[in-house]
């Protein structure tokens, strides 16, 4: 299965959940968030993340 | 085959740091009560953390300027704001002297380049394959010791040395040399009381991994050491120093918090047992078990950043220079984002995260390895200890510590 990780701390975004404390509804889809929107974990940004196998 | 280079033990064979490190992390049974007063006198609190519950001294920082800050919000504040709140200056007096130039005494932008690389050794696709060839291993041993007996102590027999061995085992470790590896790891963080067993255990892990590095990059294998010595990033290898640092604060950090989170996963729910049936009936409950100990009694009470600049938290002027004791855990038992804070419970909403491994640049790096680390040792204990319960004849568990928490024992009983 492929998702987009945070390459700064391995956080994982999973579409049905979203982030809603970052102002993500749960089922955005990936392409949808904006690029000024940060990592909930550790605050990278949007581009600081990559499709990954998991 | 790696040829594996000696490690020294200190010159005074007798040193107990084991013993040490537990009066400075102080024998203190419930420092919540404690926290609860701070934070509702404020987001910003004058003094030490580590004052509130000892009068052993800290040599390297008891003479700086120091605040507390408190409440989920404010250390929030603290730890997302890297450019105000620096962590360079506020380690360089503490885990710099014990492990030296590590990416916890760096900040953005040389942080980020570190990080960066580390972390993608310890990502969390990467750490799932050591569950099975690594981690499993190791638990099947230490439990064989118990199985057939129907008791044990799991801090003693267990928890005290999975975690550790783990490391060993990444880093192949000829186990002989274990117990000595075990006693230096420990007694490096002695710096922080002037022990002069501290520099003298920080040399020799330094020269042992110096060492092995150079071994690895002759033979180098498939074992996390190789990756690290041999990975480049922008066509640059990690340096020398930046990597001996990083393995030697491994040991602790990849470690001790293993063991004292994982001691606190099996205290919550031994003395929870409704908890601890549903968790055995339903492992897709791991997880949240896992994140609720870590909540409830994070393996590090209180972190530290530095106030680069004159600034401020909730409006309480902080002055630059300003050393801040950052309260992870008035942040993870706060009454406004955790209904109820001080009761373990596996149950609650999750909508809000814990702190437990920071948040922020510096988030816990191995985080991913830890959680494979607690899910597999709970499922092996649920597996093989039917009936698991705590033994009613001993002392019950009790945790311990204002700064790094675990219970010294945790005896129970099961059917054999």
């Amino acid at each position: 299965m492929k998702k987009w990780m945070c390459m700064n701390c391995g956080w994982i975004y999973e579409q049905e959940l979203g982030d809603p404390e970052g102002g993500i509804e749960p089922g955005t889809a990936w392409e949808d968030i904006p690029d000024d929107w940060k990592c909930p974990d550790c605050g990278s940004l949007k581009a600081e993340f990559d499709m990954v196998e998991i | 085959m790696t040829v594996m280079p000696r490690l020294e033990d200190l010159e005074d064979k007798s040193f107990d740091p084991f013993l040490i490190e537990k009066l400075s992390t102080g024998n203190c049974p419930d420092p919540y009560p404690r926290i609860h007063e701070l934070r509702a006198q404020g987001p910003v609190v004058e003094g030490s953390y580590r004052k509130q519950f000892t009068d052993v001294p800290d040599v390297q920082m008891g003479h700086l300027p120091q605040v507390m800050v408190l409440g989920y919000d404010a250390v929030m504040k603290v730890l997302t704001q890297p450019e105000i709140f620096r962590n360079k200056e506020a380690f360089e007096h503490n885990l710099g002297r014990s492990f030296g130039n590590t990416i916890t005494v760096m900040d953005a932008p040389i942080h980020t380049k570190y990080r960066k690389i580390f972390q993608k050794a310890f990502l969390p696709q990467v750490v799932a394959q050591w569950g099975e060839t690594v981690v499993d291993p190791v638990v099947n041993r230490l439990m064989g010791e118990f199985l057939d007996r129907g008791e044990a102590d799991l801090i003693e027999e267990f928890t005290h040395h999975y975690p550790f061995q783990v490391i060993y085992a990444q880093v192949e470790l000829d186990p002989a040399q274990a117990p000595v590896f075990h006693k230096l790891a420990i007694a490096q963080i002695l710096s922080s009381i002037g022990a002069p067993q501290g520099p003298e255990a920080s040399a020799k892990l330094g020269a042992f991994f110096g060492e092995l590095l150079a071994e690895k990059r002759r033979n180098p294998g498939t074992d996390l050491i190789s990756h690290l010595a041999t990975v480049e990033a922008d066509g640059e290898r990690l340096p020398d120093d930046v990597l001996i640092s990083f393995l030697r604060q491994l040991m602790n950090a990849g470690g001790d918090t293993t063991y004292r989170g994982t001691s606190v996963l099996l205290t919550g729910l031994l003395t929870h047992p409704d908890q601890l049936a549903a968790v055995t009936a339903d492992r897709s409950l791991i997880p949240q078990a896992i994140d609720e100990a870590l909540r409830w009694e994070g393996p590090v009470s209180s972190t530290f950043r530095y106030a680069a600049v004159d600034t401020e938290i909730e409006g309480v002027p902080i002055k630059a220079g300003t050393y801040i004791n950052t309260v992870l855990a008035s942040a993870n038992r706060d009454p406004r984002k955790f209904e109820n804070p001080d009761a373990f419970d596996i149950f609650r909403s999750r909508s809000t995260r814990h702190v437990a491994f920071a948040s922020g640049p510096h988030l816990c790096i191995g985080q991913h390895l830890a959680r494979v680390e607690m899910t597999r040792a709970l499922n092996a204990i649920l597996d093989k200890l039917p009936n698991l319960r705590i033994d009613p004849d001993k002392p019950a568990p009790q945790i311990k510590g204002h700064l790094l928490r675990v219970p010294d024992h945790l005896w129970v009983k099961f059917d054999r």
